[in-house]
């Protein structure tokens, strides 16, 4: 068959016999418009396709990506991503894109026993690539990050939503410590999942969550609204060094432990008016017991109605200031406590709270949706290659081969986009 | 049968596989180039940085295409398909940059009240919100 079809070589040349009253049959040689198998033309229509595909997530991505303002897009320390992982992998899939290259030619040289062992490379090759894939997928679920709702814990900004986020979320851990302490009757259960155990996450909430809580709601100034909630967040998942919520959290402590000052010693006063209302009360009761003149009894009856009044008043007044510390107490636990952490609450514990990264939700959204395609399409490739390889590999499927394998290779460019794009950008 | 058989291999199959494994070494290089760059001074001007690792990447595509997927060796009718496809790829994504720079440049209303915030602003310096007995 020669693979130089001439337009012009136009036969027109009637059938056999002569003249049966039949028409000249112009015999028409086959022109393809490409002169390569019907097969590899197919897929090579089809890669355009999945440029197509992949172009349409890619730009979706760049959209994304490079209208975030500046400093409101992830860095990958943020997501945990390692970048010297992407490297690998690419490595990896360059590597297997070489196998079946080398696969190929065993084929066309006859050789099916080589181009079964490549093809087998090949396949072990991306499932290695498969296997890096999903060991980072898995280490970005542990930290939180999943693809969107209802499971992602990444918030874009720490504002009142993320607060009652936290909130439930903490308020949820404990109570599943509690059930499992109740269940099982033993001391272990409380930290065996936890780095910390119950008592910290008790701290955590009354001293971190609630405190900001508190400061939140009564606080008339905005700018203070936002420094407590951005300090919450930074305390759960710092992001870097921030020295707005140091200077913050230096002051508010500042002033907590002036309040407490000024509280207990109001409180010390307090008390002791209350001991002396008290014996006020206890003697004048004394009184009325040995007291026999009626008369004088109803004076002293009243003067104690007034006595009990008043104790009853100092005591409502201790208990507000026993209420007033406590709050500031716990803060200050906490503080004391957590103040020596750099990596956050989230890694310290062992913890899932949600965290704040800007336009994380995004990122993870598009890194998930691009990643996850590709990784279903080097799935579909190995399924190719599970199916070829129940054939006989010889100079008669060299074609199938060159056309599994150009379908191999487009993964690997898309791969090759996607490395920079998603790791090193 | 009509198919008609695209055997216009290189005669000599054994420089072929030398070919592979240059580009082979070609494209590790490439990658670790890419690597490079991302740590690199280049990275200081941000779209320089960029510039360089797409290009470093069109470069390792092309040795894909042309080598591995043996366009090298093929004739005209690879343009046919190759110059769509450039298109679809580059042009669709040119095509982009007007909305990233609206993106860049406008918030909708729902999106400037749920954005985050990257930027920085003077540390406020107060009291904080410690409550009084009276």
């Amino acid at each position: 068959m020669n693979s130089k079809a001439n337009p012009s070589e136009v036969t027109g040349t009637t059938e056999g016999g002569g003249g049966e009253g039949s028409h000249g049959h112009i015999k028409l040689k086959y022109q393809p418009a490409v002169p390569v198998p019907k097969g590899k033309l197919a897929v090579w229509l089809f890669l355009s396709t999945e440029i197509m595909f992949f172009t349409a997530l890619i730009g979706t991505y760049i959209v994304l990506r490079f209208g975030a303002p500046e400093g409101s897009w992830p860095t990958p320390a943020d997501v945990r991503v390692l970048e010297w992982l992407g490297a690998v992998n690419t490595f990896v899939l360059i590597c297997s894109s070489v196998t079946i290259v080398f696969g190929m030619e065993a084929a066309k040289q006859d050789r099916p026993a080589k181009a079964k062992k490549w093809l087998i490379g090949t396949f072990v090759l991306g499932c290695v690539f498969l296997g890096i894939k999903a060991y980072e997928y898995n280490s970005k679920f542990e930290h939180g990050i999943h693809p969107g709702a209802p499971r992602s814990l990444l918030y874009d900004r720490a504002d009142l939503n993320y607060l009652s986020a936290v909130k439930s979320n903490l308020d949820a851990e404990i109570l599943s410590i509690e059930k499992e302490k109740t269940a099982l009757v033993s001391e272990s259960a409380a930290a065996h999942d936890h780095g910390g155990g119950l008592e910290d996450l008790i701290l955590i909430r009354a001293g971190l969550v609630q405190w900001t809580q508190k400061t939140v709601g009564e606080t008339e100034s905005p700018m203070m609204r936002e420094l407590a909630l951005e300090s919450l967040a930074h305390q759960i998942n710092p992001r870097g060094s921030n020295p707005r919520v140091d200077a913050y959290l230096a002051s508010e402590i500042a002033d907590v432990k002036n309040r407490i000052a000024e509280l207990m010693g109001q409180q010390e006063i307090i008390d002791e008016d209350v001991r002396e209302m008290q014996n006020r009360v206890n003697a004048l009761s004394e009184e009325l017991k040995l007291e026999p003149d009626d008369s004088r009894k109803s004076d002293i009856e009243s003067k104690l109605a007034a006595a009990t009044e008043e104790s009853r008043k100092a005591a409502t007044k201790a208990t507000e200031v026993v209420d007033l510390l406590k709050p500031l107490t716990d803060r200050v636990n906490a503080f004391e406590q957590f103040s020596g952490i750099h990596d956050g609450l989230n890694e310290h514990f062992h913890l899932k709270l949600p965290m704040v990264i800007p336009s994380g939700n995004t990122w993870a959204n598009t890194y998930f949706l691009m990643t996850g395609f590709h990784a279903l399409h080097v799935l579909g490739g190995l399924v190719a290659f599970l199916v070829l390889l129940m054939f006989r590999l010889d100079r008669t499927r060299a074609g199938l081969m060159e056309n599994v394998g150009l379908y191999w290779h487009f993964v690997d460019i898309v791969w090759i986009f996607l490395f920079p794009l998603l790791y090193l950008f | 049968m009509n198919e008609i058989d695209a055997t216009n291999q290189d005669p000599s199959e054994n420089s072929n596989t030398r070919v592979f494994l240059f580009v082979f070494l070609m494209l590790c290089v490439l990658t670790g180039l890419s690597f490079w760059v991302a740590n690199s001074y280049l990275m200081e001007n941000k779209v320089v940085g960029w510039a360089a690792m797409m290009l470093v990447s069109v470069a390792k595509a092309l040795l894909v295409i042309l080598f591995f997927m043996h366009l090298w060796w093929e004739r005209a009718w690879k343009y046919v398909l190759t110059i769509p496809a450039l298109f679809m790829g580059v042009l669709l994504v040119l095509l982009l940059v007007p909305d990233v720079g609206y993106r860049y440049m406008t918030y909708s209303k729902e999106r400037r009240e749920n954005a985050p915030q990257p930027a920085v602003r003077e540390p406020v310096v107060g009291k904080s919100a410690v409550p009084t007995l009276d």
